[in-house]
């Protein structure tokens, strides 16, 4: 159900270090901010779309993947075309568009337990400080992720036991029955995880 | 931070994941299909609160951010968090502190029905439209320099829907708070 957009592949880009790879986007988006002239925006945009374009990608899942944000920028370039001007429309497409790009393509050449790694890298000054446990993130996320096919097998059970009375499926019959049966969990869940230790309290 | 609160948090950001897997749900008397998951801020916030609330969020943009496509239509990556809208999505976090924070003080378990719905309204509101569009438009007219009115104005055209869902989530927040009382004990 939740699949990761990591894309399986041995590019020179997949090789690059997760880190750099960030430090290179958080640069990008700064500088670029204040280049607005498209001779310079115009050649990192191709080397951005060229980038994205062989790492493996099908040409349908590299268009599906930002293609919404294609539109966006669309809607957005044609009101600041019609209000600021047509060169100032040019740069700002090109620069979201490079940017988008170059994310896209972070995202698919790296693995979540390399996100978590970096993360738990990033959160360790607010550990040492006792403000959070950087270990309860990763253990956060793992039951989203362990919970969401739970949620979704309550969700057509739900929609069922409406469909067995006749009832028309409404939002707030299904919504208030599946949010309060999947947080009454939560206190046998939580249970389980200090009964076992996890969280080392 | 309890371990029930940590599960709380992940069991409330899994029902966001959720809501953008669902198709949009078709209300009878509006012709517009509605897409669930933006009504997550509201629920959120009226139902955990503002911290639990906020932190539920924070979790989803995370599980964004490392590449799980965990927004409605299959969205997800960097790329959405570099993207035009990425306001918006720092404004789900805000917002939905902020509605938890009003709901916090305006809801108690011993007012009638009515206070009650009034003040997840009105939370409702303030946070989950107010917050996200506030934050949302500065983000949009900070990057391609188009006047924050007209950013504005053009939201205008989102407004009766989000009325709409704030209205499903005051109902669905009371029906909760009756249910299964959680905003009371603050994290």
């Amino acid at each position: 159900m939740l699949k990761t957009l990591y894309v399986e592949g041995a590019t020179p880009f997949h090789r690059v270090p997760l880190r750099a790879k960030l430090i290179l986007l958080m640069t990008a988006s700064i500088v670029l901010f204040f280049v607005s002239s498209p001779a310079i925006l115009a050649p990192v945009f191709l080397a951005c779309l060229c980038l994205y374009l062989t790492l493996g990608l099908s040409w349908r899942d590299a268009l599906g993947r930002i293609g919404w944000i294609g539109f966006a920028v669309l809607v957005l370039a044609l009101a600041t075309w019609f209000f600021n001007g047509l060169n100032e429309a040019i740069a700002l497409s090109l620069r979201i568009i490079t940017l988008v790009l170059l994310a896209a393509a972070i995202t698919a050449t790296a693995t979540i337990g390399a996100f978590m790694d970096e993360i738990t890298v990033m959160l360790m000054p607010l550990e040492r400080r006792g403000l959070l446990n950087a270990a309860d993130v990763g253990l956060a996320l793992g039951l989203v992720l362990r919970f969401v096919p739970e949620i979704a097998a309550r969700y057509d059970n739900i929609r069922e036991a409406h469909r067995a009375r006749g009832l028309p499926v409404r939002p707030l019959t299904l919504f208030v029955p599946l949010i309060i049966l999947t947080l009454k969990d939560a206190d046998t869940i939580a249970m389980a995880i200090d009964a076992r230790g996890f969280r080392r309290q | 931070m309890t371990t029930r609160d940590l599960v709380l948090i992940a069991l409330f950001a899994a029902i966001i994941v959720f809501l953008g897997i669902i198709p949009p749900i078709t209300l009878g008397f509006v012709p517009v299909p509605i897409t669930a998951q933006s009504m997550g801020v509201m629920l959120a916030g009226c139902i955990l609160g503002a911290k639990r609330g906020a932190l539920a969020y924070v979790l989803v943009i995370l599980m964004v951010a490392v590449g799980l496509p965990v927004l409605s239509g299959g969205r997800g990556g960097l790329a959405v968090l570099a993207g035009p809208t990425a306001g918006y999505i720092a404004g789900w976090v805000v917002g939905t502190y902020v509605t938890g924070f009003i709901a916090e003080r305006l809801v108690n378990e011993n007012q009638g029905g009515a206070r009650q719905m009034a003040g997840f309204f009105i939370a409702s509101i303030v946070g989950g439209i107010g917050v996200v569009y506030l934050l949302g438009n500065l983000w949009l007219a900070f990057i391609t320099g188009i006047g924050l009115d007209k950013a504005f104005l053009a939201s205008l055209a989102f407004i009766p829907g989000d009325l709409i869902k704030a209205g499903i989530a005051t109902l669905a927040a009371r029906a909760i708070l009756v249910g299964y009382p959680l905003l009371p004990q603050r994290a």
